[in-house]
C-alpha cells in the first residue's frame, strides 16, 4: 500500500471483522548494532486478547515501545482503524486510543486513586475532583474493575494498583489496552482476578494485548498469540490451541528445551540440618515487624521451597538465615553455629543468590572476575597482592562445570543486562561446594534454557548433599523442584506442605492468608 | 509450522565484547578530548570576561601568566614546592574516597599534623638530634591526621553521623585549636605577629642537593606510588573498591566494612597530618594565623579533579600549585588582585567537572 500518512485505507481494504484495530508491518528497528526489531508483524483486533510471546530480549519491548510512541521505528507501518499513522510519542499513541499498563506500575503512592488519574487526564477538568470521582466510580463498575476512586494507593495491594493503572488508561479513551507482564507481581488468586477483569475487556469489544512468557497463561486467556524471537516474528497471529507446549517453546527458544529430571531422594530427616531457625521475629528495613515467629528447617540433600506474595518476609528470611538481619527474638543456626553475622555464616558453608542482584552483589566499577573473587571466601593471597591466576582458574573450572557461560571476564558487571548478571551471580555461588544454598529468585531474568539448567544445577547441588531454601515466584517451579514448601503470608508461615500435597490451589489460598 | 529446529544448546553463547582497533579507540576518545578542550576554554573566555571588566587586556594577561609562571627558574621552584603538600592532601581524599566515603576534613588534619610537629619540635627544644626531630615529627604528624580523621571516622560508625559533615566541621576546630596555640601557650612572644618559635635549622626538611627544593616532593611522588600500588594490588585495596562500589555486596561477602571504613579514613588523615609536616617543616617553619594557604581544600579539589585516582593527582597538583604561582604574577603584572586567580581555579574546575562527566553505559 502506497497511501500517504493519515489515508483512509478501507477504501482500497474491504470493511469487515477482518480489519484489525491496530496492525504493525515490517518494523524494524536498531540500536546500534543490535538489531532489536526485524520486519516484524503485528495485529490486534476489536474484542480479542492477543499474547505477545518471547524470550528477554526478544523484542517484545522494543516492539511494544513503538507502538506506544517512545521509539520511532527505522521502518515499516503501522495502521490504527485503517489510517496509516505512526505516534512520534505516548501521547500521541494515547489520542490514537492505545494505552499500556507498564510492569513497574507508575503511580504516586501518597496520593488516592482519583488524584492519580487526575495526573494521567490532559486538559482544564483537573481540579474538579469530586465529579472525576463520580467518573471513575462509574467507570470501573462497567468495566468489572473494583476500585474505589478515594482510596490511597499506597494502601493498596499490587492487584489493585494494577486495576487503578488498567482503568487510567481506558478513562484515557484507549480502545487498545497492552499490559506489560502484568502477571509477573501478583499471586495466583489476583492472576485469576486479572483474567476476569481482561475478559471483560474482550467482551465489551476492546483489544489486549498480554505480554507474557508463561505458556499455562497463554492458554488460558488468550485468543491468539505472537512469538518473537531474535527480534523476528516466529508465529503471528497463530491461535494456540494449534500448538503444543513443544512447538511453542521451540518457536520461543529455537530449540527444545530438555524437561527437568524430576525424582526426589528421600531426605535423611535425622541429619543435622544445615538450617534451623527457631521461633524468629525480626524487622524489616522500615522498622516493621517482618518476621513473626517463625521456624524452619532445612536438611542435608533437601530443597525447601518457599512461596508468597512479594513481600511476605521472604528477603528478610533469606537475611536472617545469611547473618545479615539482626532477630529480635528466636536464633538461627547454620551446620550447627550460630548465625550472628554473614562471616560466621560464610564460614559455616553458605552460598546465596540475592534477592536483588543490582542492590545486593553489583559493585560499581568491577569487572566480572572481580566479582568472582568476592565470594565470600578469603581472598586468595599470592605475595602482598591477590591471587588473580587462582580466581581466574577458579572461574574458568565453575563456569565449564556449571555451563551458564558467563560474559568475559574483563567485562563491568553493571554494564551488563540483567540476565547475564545473574549467570554470574549464579556461576559464584552454585560453583561453591557450599553446604547451605540461599537461593531468592535464583531464574529471575534467565531465558527458558538458562531457567532449566540453573534449576538442574541447584537439583545437583541437593543431591551432593547439600540443603537448599529457594525462593521463588513460580508456583510450577517449586511444585516441581521442591521436597516440601512453606507458604509465607504476612510475616509467618501460613502452611507447610509435603510434596504429595503440592496443589496449586491450595498454596495460592495460603499465600493470600487463607486456610489450606 | 515456521519453527527451525537446531541442536539443543545449554546456552546461547554470549557475544564478545566488539574488539576495537587503536584507529577506532581514538576515535572513541575523541569527544572526550574535545570535552576537554571545550571545558578548558570555556573556563579562560569566562576569566578572559572578567579581566576586561576589571580593566586589563586578557591577550597581555595570559602570556604574562605564562612567562612569569613558567619563564623562571624560581617560579618553577616555587610550584614543585607548593606540590608537595598538595599532593598528600588530595591523596588524603583519594583513599578515603574508593571506600566510597568524602573526606572533606584534609585542611583540619593538615593543621593537627602540623601542630604535632610542632608540639614534638617544641619539647624536645634542641636535646635531640636533628634528624631525630624531624623523624619524630613525621611520627607524631601522621598519627595527628589519624587520629583526627578517626574521630569523623567513629562518628560514623557509632552514630551514623556522614563524615563529609563531621569532618568538615573538625576542620574549624582544628583552626581554632591553632589559634588558641599560637596566641595563648606556643606564642614566642608577646610583640609583634602570633607565631611559634622557627624550629631549628637541623630539624628542617633537607634541600634537595643544588636547588631551593626541600625533600617533601620527593616524599609526595613516593606516597603517590605507595597509594597506587596498595589500592591497586593488595587485598585491602581491592576491598576498599568493593566497599566503595556497593557496601552492601561487600557486608554480604563477609568483608568486615566498619574496619574497612575506618582504615580508609585513617590512612587519609595520615596522608595529610604527613602535609601538615612538610609545610611546617618544609616551607612555614612556625605555625602562624593563616598556616596552610588552604592546603587541604585544594587538595580536596585537586583529588576530584583526578577523579579520585592517585596517579592522575600528580598532575592535578601541578596545575593548581601552577595557578597559585601565577596568581602572584596576575597581582604584580596586571594590578589584579591575587585572589583573581582563585577564581579561574574554580571556573577550570567546575568546567572540568560538568563537562567531562562520563555517562554510565548499560548493555
Amino acid at each position: 500500500m502506497t497511501a500517504a500518512r493519515v489515508a483512509p485505507a478501507s477504501a482500497t481494504a474491504p470493511p469487515g471483522d477482518a480489519e484489525p484495530l491496530m496492525r504493525v508491518a515490517g518494523f524494524t528497528k536498531h540500536f546500534g548494532e543490535v538489531q532489536a526489531n526485524t520486519d516484524v508483524e503485528f495485529e490486534v483486533r476489536a474484542g480479542e486478547v492477543h499474547a505477545l510471546v518471547g524470550e528477554n530480549g526478544a523484542g517484545k519491548s522494543t516492539l511494544l515501545k513503538m507502538i506506544y510512541g517512545v521509539y520511532h521505528p527505522d521502518a515499516g507501518r503501522m495502521i490504527v482503524d485503517g489510517a496509516e499513522v505512526i505516534p512520534g510519542s505516548p501521547a500521541e499513541a494515547r489520542a490514537l486510543g492505545i494505552g499500556m499498563v507498564f510492569q513497574d506500575l507508575r503511580l504516586v503512592p501518597a496520593l488516592t486513586v482519583t488524584e492519580n488519574i487526575a495526573l494521567a487526564l490532559e486538559g482544564g477538568q483537573l481540579l474538579r475532583l469530586d465529579s472525576l470521582a463520580r467518573r471513575i466510580a462509574a467507570a470501573s463498575e462497567r468495566h468489572g474493575l473494583a476500585v474505589h476512586p478515594k482510596s490511597r494507593v499506597q494502601h493498596l495491594s499490587i492487584g489493585e494498583r494494577q486495576r487503578v493503572e488498567i482503568l487510567k488508561v481506558l478513562m484515557t479513551g484507549a480502545r487498545l489496552v497492552i499490559l506489560d507482564e502484568p502477571t509477573s507481581v501478583l499471586a495466583p488468586q489476583e492472576v485469576e482476578a486479572l483474567f476476569g477483569i481482561v475478559r471483560h475487556l474482550r467482551d465489551q469489544g476492546f483489544g489486549v494485548v498480554i505480554v507474557t512468557h508463561k505458556l499455562p497463561e497463554v492458554r488460558q486467556i488468550a485468543d491468539r498469540a505472537t512469538v518473537l524471537r531474535a527480534g523476528r516474528t516466529v508465529l503471528s497471529g497463530v491461535d494456540p490451541a494449534d500448538y503444543g507446549d513443544d512447538e511453542l517453546i521451540e518457536a520461543m527458544v529455537g530449540h527444545s528445551v530438555p524437561a527437568l529430571a524430576t525424582e526426589r531422594s528421600l531426605v535423611d530427616v535425622a541429619a543435622s540440618p544445615v538450617l534451623e531457625i527457631s521461633d524468629v521475629s525480626s524487622r524489616g528495613d522500615r522498622g516493621h515487624e517482618a518476621l513473626k515467629g517463625i521456624s524452619l528447617v532445612v536438611r542435608p540433600g533437601e530443597l525447601v521451597g518457599v512461596a508468597g506474595v512479594a513481600g511476605s518476609g521472604q528477603r528478610e528470611l533469606c537475611e536472617v538465615a545469611l547473618g545479615l538481619r539482626e532477630t529480635t527474638r528466636g536464633s538461627v543456626k547454620v551446620a550447627g553455629i550460630l548465625a550472628s553475622n554473614p562471616r560466621r555464616v560464610l564460614a559455616a558453608g553458605a552460598a546465596s543468590v540475592p534477592e536483588d542482584p543490582v542492590g545486593d552483589a553489583v559493585v560499581a566499577r568491577l569487572s566480572v572476575l572481580d566479582h568472582m573473587a568476592i565470594d565470600g571466601r578469603p581472598l586468595p593471597k599470592r605475595r602482598w597482592g591477590i591471587d588473580w591466576h587462582g580466581i581466574r582458574r577458579r572461574t574458568d573450572h565453575a563456569d565449564a562445570r556449571l555451563g551458564l557461560r558467563i560474559a568475559p571476564r574483563h567485562r563491568r558487571l553493571s554494564d551488563l543486562s540483567g540476565g547475564n548478571i545473574q549467570r554470574v551471580l549464579l556461576t559464584r555461588e552454585l560453583g561453591l561446594d557450599a553446604k547451605l544454598v540461599v537461593a531468592a529468585y535464583p531464574s529471575r531474568g534467565l531465558d527458558v534454557s538458562n531457567v532449566r539448567r540453573t534449576q538442574q544445577i541447584l537439583l545437583e547441588r541437593r543431591a551432593e548433599g547439600a540443603g537448599v531454601l529457594m525462593i521463588s515466584e513460580d508456583l510450577d517451579e517449586l511444585m516441581a523442584m521442591a521436597d516440601r514448601i512453606v507458604v509465607m503470608h504476612d510475616g509467618h508461615i501460613a502452611g507447610e506442605l509435603a510434596a504429595a500435597d503440592f496443589e496449586r490451589q491450595r498454596i495460592g489460598r495460603l499465600m493470600i492468608g487463607g486456610a489450606a | 509450522m515456521t519453527v527451525t529446529t537446531e541442536p539443543p544448546a545449554a546456552a546461547p553463547p554470549l557475544a564478545p565484547p566488539p574488539r576495537r582497533s587503536a584507529g577506532e579507540r581514538a576515535r572513541a576518545a575523541l569527544p572526550i578530548v574535545a570535552r576537554w578542550a571545550a571545558a578548558l576554554l570555556g573556563a579562560v573566555v569566562v576569566f578572559s570576561a572578567l579581566i576586561v571588566f576589571k580593566g586589563a587586556n586578557p591577550l597581555e594577561v595570559f602570556p604574562d601568566m605564562w612567562l612569569s609562571t613558567f619563564g623562571r627558574p624560581r617560579s618553577v621552584s616555587e610550584i614543585v614546592i607548593a606540590m608537595a603538600p598538595l599532593i598528600l592532601a588530595a591523596l588524603a581524599v583519594v583513599v578515603p574516597a574508593r571506600a566510597g566515603m568524602s573526606n572533606v576534613g584534609g585542611e583540619g588534619q593538615v593543621i593537627v599534623g602540623a601542630i604535632a610537629a610542632c608540639g614534638v619540635a617544641l619539647a624536645t627544644d634542641g636535646t635531640l638530634p636533628g634528624p631525630l626531630v624531624l623523624a619524630l615529627m613525621m611520627v607524631a604528624g601522621v598519627a595527628a591526621g589519624a587520629a583526627w580523621a578517626g574521630v569523623a571516622g567513629v562518628l560514623r560508625l557509632g552514630f551514623q553521623v556522614n563524615e563529609a559533615v563531621s569532618t568538615l566541621l573538625l576542620n574549624f576546630v582544628a583552626l581554632d585549636l591553632l589559634l588558641f596555640l599560637i596566641y595563648q601557650p606556643w606564642r614566642e612572644s608577646a610583640a609583634g605577629q602570633p607565631t611559634t618559635p622557627e624550629l631549628a635549622d637541623a630539624a628542617k626538611l633537607p634541600l634537595l642537593t643544588g636547588s631551593t627544593v626541600h625533600i617533601g616532593i620527593v616524599l609526595a611522588v613516593l606516597a603517590t606510588i605507595a597509594v597506587f600500588l596498595v589500592l591497586r594490588f593488595t587485598r585491602w585495596g581491592f576491598r576498599l573498591s568493593v566497599v566503595g562500589g556497593n557496601a552492601e555486596a561487600a557486608r554480604r561477602a563477609g568483608m568486615p566494612v566498619p574496619a574497612l571504613l575506618l582504615s580508609a579514613l585513617l590512612v587519609g588523615g595520615a596522608l595529610a597530618g604527613l602535609a601538615g609536616v612538610v609545610e611546617y617543616a618544609g616551607v612555614e617553619y612556625k605555625l602562624r594565623p593563616g598556616f596552610g594557604a588552604q592546603i587541604g581544600y585544594v587538595g580536596f579539589l585537586a583529588s576530584w579533579l583526578a577523579r579520585h585516582r592517585p596517579v592522575p593527582v600528580l598532575v592535578a597538583a601541578f596545575v593548581f600549585a601552577g595557578l597559585a604561582v601565577a596568581g602572584g604574577s596576575l597581582q604584580l603584572d596586571a594590578q589584579l588582585p591575587a585572589a583573581t586567580v582563585n577564581i579561574l581555579t574554580a571556573l577550570i574546575l567546575m568546567a572540568v567537572l560538568g563537562f567531562t562527566q562520563r555517562k554510565a553505559r548499560r548493555a
